[in-house]
């Protein structure tokens, strides 16, 4: 009488359960029995080469950069990229929050991935990091294709999503020891010596609901390196510090990298992501529209010099007959003249020469430099000059 | 400047390398859904060291016992003439019965709040970073929290029992058994050769009334098991339970909140609100539960019968059950029910408990694979 229910309930279990580890598979792109996954570079890969791809190589901050061999951007370099993505997609409903990216990131080098509010970079990381699953492309960290090997990857990588946040009713030193206890291995005998890295071994027995933003986030550090971490994901790590804390987290930033380590930071801070990071890439609208390192991407717009003058149309009129090429734009009382990326010191003097022979006089004369943020918004269409 | 000083207690010198300096190997396969020693000891810390938690699931499970015990005890040695002694077998059950209802809705507290806090405190997702399995995660929830509810349980059923035992009332030597004085202590044998021996007695329990004694003797042959069912209910009332009957009792405690505690643990993480989950367990043990247990609803008797407390009431062991009525033949327990609707069987019984524990463990367990963190 009671069977004939109790059988159907059970085969309903059953069907939920088989179903739901099918759909959980094909969510997060595991290979069900009898289907394979590429984890090599596939055809997608080309189209790299239509967007400007930093190697290391190409990096002009080569003193802040480790060492290492020349290659294509689409060689695969020896034991992978640190994080590779290719035709990566995630959507929302009808919302592409990250579109189509392709991102190489080089080993041993500090990475911004920048962008507007809501340009997608926290969904990129938490997509690469499995939090959440792709749409559509692959990926892979320092090498390793996630999510088919998933948990191997992420054993050598430390992330700290959004702002970090811990069991505030547990001290430092025993939210630690929970993530720890996750990681396994020997993330354990790491705990002291992360919480002294951090600056925060005084205050490790003390409740986290008492700590700062600035403490949290230092020990949000301090549990990526529980993984003694080859590459290090952090999203806004400067988010709500005060100017001494960004201080702080750009020496340790910086103190990763020279330890070999990779990090790849996300922000909408330009001037922190100049000063701390050797190369980019500027997300907007859920799409990377460039990468590269930041000095060749800022270069890249040309040197601009300004003349500072008695004459600025005299002065135009005189660059013009030379066989200086220039961009010229006049000003009140100046001349502001962009010359080609590859234009010398001696350009900028012959500049001068020129226009003090021609007889005007000149006030003054500098390069003007190029910062990241004019880059940044001169690529970016917040601005509106894009639909 | 900072100061920036090395990692010299990393036991690897190479940042990534999972081997130490003696080339042990240092990883832990985190892509095994088992969970680990020490998932399941950090998680049992991160839940006991919530104080409110604590607390209330202490006031649950504890508050009862110690107060009505305490103020018994004090009351009988203050004045033993006035006041009984604080043991007896109505308060035993009276006590046992309230740690059921009390330990399950503090069961499912803890399993809600183990189910759901990792995601409202934003520590899921540094858990799932450190690449360990989901399915890992969850499991270590299950004896994480366990062992937090089945001690204290097991606390209060223990003081119950020791003061039922050794400052109770003496037992009492005879039953009242509808109007008539049986010894106690009789099996199914002994009881048949009592009333067979007392005709006039037995047609008292029979209720037939004065007839001839061949007659009696047939109809006491024939009603044997309904009228030893009776008697064994009515035992209880005057009767400290036996040991093997306490560790029934224990074990069927145990049962009871356990199953608070997985129910609530896998709606909990299946919902992701701790509130509502505990809403909805509360309503579960306090209104459907004796609804369904207590009335009969045409052509829904399978349907009742699906609900865990409803099988978990009908385990209920013969010392708590005879206290609250009902009928029925002998559970698992030895227990007789406290239905109002027509017993199941025993396997059905552990198929249904069994199917709760499993089935709301495999939504948890899915859910927590499949959500964003």
């Amino acid at each position: 009488m009671l069977g004939l229910p109790i059988l159907i309930l059970l085969l309903v279990v059953s069907g939920l359960a088989v179903g739901a580890v099918r759909l959980s598979a094909r969510r997060r792109g595991r290979p069900e029995r009898g289907q394979s996954i590429r984890l090599e570079t596939t055809p997608e890969v080309a189209r790299v080469a239509d967007r400007e791809v930093l190697t290391p190589a190409d990096s002009g901050r080569a003193a802040r950069l480790p060492a290492l061999p020349p290659m294509s951007p689409l060689q695969t370099p020896a034991g992978g990229w640190a994080v590779e993505t290719h035709g990566l997609t995630k959507r929302f409903g009808p919302n592409v929050a990250v579109d189509d990216v392709e991102l190489l990131v080089p080993r041993g080098c500090a990475f911004g991935y920048l962008g507007p509010n809501g340009a997608g970079k926290t969904t990129l990381i938490r997509t690469l990091l499995g939090l959440t699953h792709a749409d559509g492309g692959t990926m892979s960290l320092l090498g390793i294709g996630v999510p088919a090997e998933r948990s191997k990857a992420l054993g050598r990588v430390g992330a700290i999503v959004d702002e970090p946040r811990f069991y505030g009713h547990l001290t430092g030193r025993e939210n630690l020891r929970v993530l720890a206890a996750a990681r396994g291995g020997g993330a354990g005998l790491r705990i002291g010596s992360a919480l002294t890295r951090v600056r925060l071994a005084d205050r490790a027995d003390d409740k986290v609901a008492s700590y700062s933003m600035g403490m949290r986030q230092r020990l949000g550090v301090a549990a990526c390196l529980l993984a003694d971490p080859e590459l290090l994901i952090l999203d806004e790590p400067m988010n709500g510090l005060d100017p001494a804390g960004m201080h702080e987290m750009r020496e340790m930033i910086r103190a990763f990298v020279a330890e070999g380590r990779t990090v790849m930071l996300s922000s909408h801070l330009l001037d922190e992501v100049e000063r701390t990071c050797d190369a980019v890439a500027i997300v907007d609208r859920g799409r990377v529209v460039r990468q590269g390192s930041i000095d060749d991407l800022v270069r890249g717009r040309g040197t601009v010099v300004q003349v500072d003058c008695s004459d600025p149309a005299g002065a135009a009129r005189l660059i013009d007959a030379s066989t200086i090429a220039a961009e010229m734009t006049i000003g009140d009382g100046s001349l502001t003249l962009t010359l080609a990326p590859a234009a010398t010191r001696e350009v900028v003097a012959e500049i001068n020469r020129r226009i003090v022979d021609g007889g005007i006089s000149v006030y003054g004369l500098g390069e003007v430099r190029t910062t990241l943020e004019d880059w940044f918004l001169s690529v970016t269409t917040r601005l509106g000059d894009t639909p | 400047m900072t100061e920036i000083t090395a990692i010299s207690e990393q036991p690897s010198s190479t940042p990534g390398t999972d081997r130490d300096s003696a080339g042990r190997r240092l990883s832990s396969r985190p892509g095994s859904p088992l969970p680990t020693w020490g998932l399941i000891a950090t998680k049992h810390l991160e839940l006991r060291k919530r104080r409110g938690l604590l607390v209330a699931v202490i006031v649950l499970t504890l508050a009862a016992p110690v107060l009505v015990l305490g103020l018994r005890l004090l009351f009988h040695a203050v004045d033993p003439k006035s006041y009984a002694p604080a043991g007896s077998p109505s308060i035993f059950a009276i006590l046992c019965n309230l740690l059921a209802e009390f330990g399950f809705i503090a069961a499912a507290a803890v399993g809600a709040t183990a189910g759901t806090t990792d995601l409202t405190e934003g520590v899921f997702r540094h858990l799932v970073v450190t690449g360990r399995s989901r399915v890992a995660l969850y499991l270590a929830r299950i004896p994480a929290g366990l062992a937090i509810v089945l001690p204290l349980v097991a606390v209060a059923f223990a003081m119950i029992c020791l003061v039922t035992s050794y400052a109770g009332a003496p037992p009492g030597t005879s039953v009242n058994f509808d109007g008539v004085s049986i010894p106690v202590q009789l099996d199914k044998t002994q009881l048949e050769t009592w009333l067979l021996a007392h005709p006039a007695q037995a047609q008292a329990a029979l209720g037939t009334g004065p007839g001839p004694a061949s007659a009696g003797a047939s109809l006491v042959r024939h009603q044997i098991n309904t009228l030893y069912g009776d008697y064994v209910a009515a035992e209880p009332a005057v009767l400290n339970p036996a040991i093997n009957e306490m560790a029934k009792i224990g074990g069927w405690l145990e049962l009871e909140v356990g199953v608070g505690f997985v129910v609530g643990l896998g709606l909990g993480s299946l919902l992701g609100q701790r509130t509502v989950t505990l809403v909805l367990m509360i309503a579960l043990e306090i209104i459907v539960t004796p609804i369904l247990a207590g009335h009969v609803i045409p052509y829904f008797l399978d349907g009742q019968r699906i609900d865990v407390g409803v099988a978990l009431d009908q385990l209920r062991p013969a010392g708590l059950a005879g206290t609250v009525g009902g009928g029925g033949p002998a559970g698992l327990f030895g227990g007789r029910g406290v239905l109002a609707i027509p017993p199941m069987p025993t396997w059905a019984m552990i198929t249904v408990v069994a199917g709760w524990i499993a089935g709301w463990s495999v939504m948890g367990a899915w859910r927590m694979a499949t959500r964003d963190a």
